[in-house]
């Protein structure tokens, strides 16, 4: 009963700041809705029983990446700035778009009507979960450190060549 | 409650996010809308998943998105000292 209720909280409170995020034209409060956003899912992924996954939304998303984020808004005087200026047409067109992905999905989803969910709060996932990791996905996990890699040199490259274009 | 119900929340998050990132003009914005619909897809994939094999790749899917930030806002900042502007419409050339 309570995960039930949980899941509904914390996804309509995301769906909520998600949909507030879209009418907001302060982009510095427009970056408060989305750490909303991902704190919500926060809560989401604790109701589904993935503690581990919870504990690193908060660490990962709502902490670095929002980070970036407010710190990319404070360099960029443009940002602060900026108006959503798209035109009438692209507007109309991506709202339609949008609400065309939505009902296509809920119409696949259809068939996950009759399976099962299991509601019962489990704590015994994080092991399975090192396990697997450090197991069965070794390689791609040792992989994404490459990526990870790649970004930060492309970062770093990018950031460089600005300096010496001044 | 079925695997309905979490899916249905994780594609209204995505069908939301994915309307602010094509009405919205702002890189920036964009950038945000983007990360949104990376997180609702790391949502679907707790959700409808096998519980331990999802959580591992949407714990690949974390670090993705972290470095597709990285790399993105980096990208961001570079236009904006460039054509000393963010909207995605008045940037008309790229040359490397």
């Amino acid at each position: 009963m309570i995960v039930t209720a949980s899941v509904y909280l914390f996804g309509g409170l995301a769906a909520l700041a998600t949909l507030l995020m879209l009418f907001q034209r302060n982009p510095v409060k427009a970056a408060m809705l989305m750490l909303t956003a991902l704190l919500a899912t926060a809560g989401l992924y604790l109701a589904l029983s993935a503690q581990l996954l919870a504990v690193l939304q908060i660490i990962l998303y709502a902490g670095a990446i929002m980070t970036l984020f407010i710190v990319a808004l404070t360099v960029t005087p443009q940002a602060l700035h900026d108006k959503p200026s798209a035109g009438h047409l692209k507007k109309v067109l991506g709202l339609a778009a949008a609400a065309l992905i939505l009902v296509e999905l809920v119409k696949v989803s259809a068939a996950l009507r009759g399976s099962p969910f299991s509601t019962a709060f489990s704590d015994a996932g994080t092991l399975d979960l090192a396990r697997q990791l450090f197991g069965r996905f070794a390689y791609q996990f040792e992989l994404l450190s490459l990526v990870i890699l790649a970004s930060i040199v492309a970062a770093v490259t990018l950031a460089a060549a600005r300096k010496v274009e001044r | 409650m079925t695997a309905h119900t979490p899916a249905v929340i994780s594609f209204v998050l995505f069908a939301i996010a994915a309307a602010g990132f094509l009405t919205c003009g702002s890189l920036v914005r964009m950038l945000m809308f983007l990360e949104l619909m990376l997180n609702a897809a790391n949502i679907a994939f707790v959700a409808l998943g096998p519980a331990v094999k999802s959580q591992a790749y949407a714990v690949l899917l974390f670090a993705i998105a972290a470095a597709e930030a990285g790399v993105g806002l980096a990208l961001i900042i570079a236009l904006a000292s460039a054509f000393k502007t963010l909207d995605a419409g008045g940037i008309k050339e790229l040359k490397g």
